[in-house]
């Protein structure tokens, strides 16, 4: 459904993010992107929603080649790729419905939503998203009053507002605990096994990757490095490790999610 | 840093002169300390070779200008005795700049070799200069301030407490009068008739000569001794007795240095004797001229009101805060679209906006520079004196002010959810009003407030120069010499500024 062919990023700093990346991604895959920070995972996930325009390569996404949209066309494909963010990227100041609410953009009379009105029904389908990630009662707080956990639930429910194919997630659990982070991704296995819903999620911690991952890439100095299935990754040696990681890296503990993509 | 050069700097020179971590630098590779010091005769110039070239830069400024303002005062106190310093101090301080400048040719040879001194003799001698001058060349004398406090006084407490004038009661008047000629000719005057029911006063004779000017021994010639009688005033009350001279000028007049009043009896009559005071005419005054005895009773009447200068001040007060509501909304209107303009993460998208940015910013920094009452100066000139000049004044300064901090509030707004919402498929006024709007909002609602707060207290300020409001009135009340109608003044612009500080406060704690 997904086909990434040759894509290249360079910035206009002159970084290479990503070098001819190829790879393609079946329906309902949770495909996982490991790689140190700054390997382009973040990069790689913008570059398919077009957030980041790539400088050379193609995108195909069920036969349309989204990196040659524009305008409406472009608006169209977008709003069937949900996101979710590292920083939850939440308008801290709106209600929680609100934000939630803002996934339906895409959908909505756009001068209806100018004054922030919204159809019955998709308030219907706010609600019931929310009451999805157990958010229910927070519709009408103001979004930086949540917690963490709670604010990525909240980034989720959006989501799922665009009643996506896919979900891209951009280190959706590196600000979180641990715990919290397992809870997070339940939600995203949960959609994906239920609704069918393609996720490409990147992630810093091994275990979560082994616990969650049905197909594994791995990225290093913005080039695929590594490509292999959950039982591939739980038989990962240290040396194929090494070559995601780089040379200092050791296995699981070590490698902290505190830093940013 | 590395440790060698730490370790070269632990020197048995005990702690005052062991530099801190920051005072060290490496020992410059090839440069001799004594060319360091040889080149340090020239102020800085050894710094700068050896590399510590702020440091250089600063004693190349400094001992140059400290000296030539220490000739400057002694030269000024050649001129004016008032001002400037005594040969004594001059050569004070020429010694003191003498020790930093032996201290700089040191200090250039102690940074060649790597171990500068420590700044703080420099700092402590630097700054008894610069207080010195600063003092002299501000004119600051503490004897006049507190030998001359008396004169403030008086006027501070007619500011600080103004209230009594502000509220008056009507005064109901009384009063007669009857012409007296001075001095008399053929045809002395009549006199005047009497209507029944109204005060009537007669003066006999009705024509005289005045009193003389007092001579060196005390003595003085007095004038003609005037009869004068009334009736039809009002019994018991005190009434004054009044000379008015052809040009209308009223005094009274003294009998034994007292002045002359008279109560009438239960009948409203009176009767007493005075003599025509020394008269003061000037002397293009010829001939026969027509004076009047007037007898004027006074009484309050009727209950407290406004006086008319709190009126005025009530008056202007609201002028002057929908000055400051004017400028601030056209301030408002117009700084919107100049802060997306000026805001770099906006304007970054190719090098014509860029261009537009620099020039943008560049024209707001001028403006914002020129203070609110030289633009009122300019305005005046325009529109003429009033409000409206004040307007465009403020109006100005507030779309440099306001448009500066509104784009830097867009500047540094999150980028996070602007990908969120383009992540949905929004479009991009979805995109600006569900990610943008909400996150600028705070800040441009607190801006704004602030920004009216000091609007209104700078067009009190305004109005000095013409640009209307209270600011115009209190001028005027100070240059009168009326000190109570300038205390109302002050009280209410005290008064205001203090609401509106506790309103915005309140306003910006709901958005922020």
């Amino acid at each position: 459904m997904l086909r990434v062919e040759h894509l290249t990023k360079i910035y206009e700093t002159g970084t290479v993010a990503l070098r001819d990346v190829s790879f393609e991604v079946q329906e309902g895959e949770f495909l996982v992107v490991i790689g140190l920070s700054g390997s382009g995972k973040s990069t790689l996930l913008r570059c398919i929603n077009r957030l980041v325009d790539p400088t050379e390569g193609k995108i195909f996404w069920n036969g349309i080649e989204i990196t040659a949209l524009k305008g409406r066309e472009l608006r169209k494909v977008r709003r069937e790729i949900g996101m979710i963010f590292q920083q939850f990227n939440l308008v801290k100041r709106s209600s929680v419905l609100t934000n939630v609410l803002s996934g339906r953009l895409g959908y909505v009379n756009p001068l209806w939503s100018l004054i922030n009105y919204f159809p019955k029904e998709d308030v219907e389908r706010a609600m019931k998203a929310m009451e999805r990630v157990g958010i229910a009662d927070k519709a009408r707080n103001r979004a930086d009053e949540l917690s963490g956990g709670q604010q990525q639930r909240v980034g989720i429910a959006r989501a799922l507002m665009q009643e996506p194919k896919m979900i891209l997630a951009d280190e959706p659990v590196a600000s979180l605990d641990p715990v919290l982070a397992h809870s997070i991704l339940g939600y995203l296995e949960e959609i994906n096994k239920r609704d069918k819903v393609t996720v490409i999620c990147s992630l810093h911690y091994l275990d979560l990757v082994q616990r969650y991952a049905t197909r594994v890439i791995g990225l290093r100095e913005g080039r695929i490095v590594y490509e292999g299935t959950r039982e591939d990754i739980r038989a990962l040696t240290d040396e194929q490790f090494k070559d995601i990681y780089g040379e200092e890296a050791q296995r699981l503990g070590s490698i902290t999610g505190e830093e940013a993509a | 840093m590395s440790d060698d050069i730490n370790t070269r700097a632990e020197e048995p020179q005990g702690v005052e002169t062991r530099p801190s971590i920051e005072e060290t630098t490496a020992p410059q590779k090839g440069k001799s300390p004594w060319l360091a010091a040889l080149l340090g005769l020239i102020p800085g110039a050894g710094h700068i070779y050896s590399g510590a070239t702020s440091r250089g830069v600063a004693l190349l400024f400094f001992i140059p200008t400290m000296v030539g303002l220490s000739f400057w005062r002694r030269h000024v106190a050649e001129i004016n005795p008032l001002a400037g310093i005594s040969e004594e101090l001059l050569i004070l301080l020429l010694a003191i700049m003498g020790v930093v400048y032996i201290w700089s040719i040191w200090d250039a040879y102690r940074t060649a070799a790597g171990r500068p001194m420590p700044l703080r003799l420099l700092l402590v001698l630097g700054a008894l200069v610069t207080y010195i001058i600063g003092w002299d060349v501000t004119e600051i004398n503490l004897q006049k301030a507190v030998s001359e406090i008396g004169d403030v006084i008086p006027r501070l407490s007619q500011l600080a407490w103004p209230w009594d004038e502000a509220f008056v009661r009507g005064v109901e008047v009384t009063e007669a009068r009857a012409p007296v000629e001075v001095p008399c000719d053929e045809t002395p005057p009549l006199p005047p008739e009497e209507i029944p029911g109204e005060p009537y006063i007669m003066v006999s004779p009705t024509c005289g000569e005045e009193s003389g000017p007092v001579s060196p021994t005390g003595q003085r010639q007095l004038g003609t001794e005037l009869q004068v009688i009334g009736r039809g005033f009002r019994p018991g009350e005190e009434a004054d007795v009044i000379w008015r001279d052809p040009i209308g000028n009223e005094y009274r007049p003294r009998a034994t240095g007292e002045v002359v009043k008279v109560v009438p009896n239960e009948n409203g009559s009176f009767a007493f004797t005075m003599v025509i005071p020394s008269l003061i005419m000037p002397e293009v005054a010829e001939g026969v001229q027509t004076h009047y005895v007037i007898v004027r009773q006074e009484r309050e009447v009727g209950e407290l009101r406004p006086s008319r200068n709190l009126l005025l001040a009530l008056e202007k007060m609201a002028e002057t805060i929908f000055l400051g509501l004017m400028a601030t909304t056209f301030g408002i209107v117009l700084a919107i679209p100049v802060s997306f303009v000026a805001a770099r993460n906006l304007m970054s998208g190719s090098t014509v906006t860029m261009v537009i940015y620099y020039v943008v910013r560049f024209i707001l920094n001028i403006v914002r520079s020129i203070e609110p009452l030289i633009w009122a100066l300019i305005a005046v000139i325009w529109v003429g004196l009033g409000p409206f000049a004040g307007v465009i004044a403020l109006t100005l300064h507030s779309i440099a002010a306001l448009g500066k901090l509104y784009s830097e509030a867009i500047e540094s707004i999150d980028p996070g959810p602007i990908e969120a919402i383009q992540a949905t498929g929004a479009n991009p006024l979805q995109v600006v009003v569900y990610a943008v709007i909400p996150q600028v909002i705070p800040p441009f609602v607190s801006f704004t407030i602030y920004r009216w707060d000091i609007n209104v207290r700078m067009s009190t300020i305004i109005g000095a120069v013409g640009g209307g409001g209270i600011g115009f009135l209190l001028m005027q009340w100070i240059k009168l010499s009326d000190y109570d109608a300038a205390g109302i003044a002050v009280w209410f612009i005290a008064i205001t500024v203090s609401i509106l500080d506790y309103v915005s406060a309140q306003i910006r704690e709901q958005f922020v």
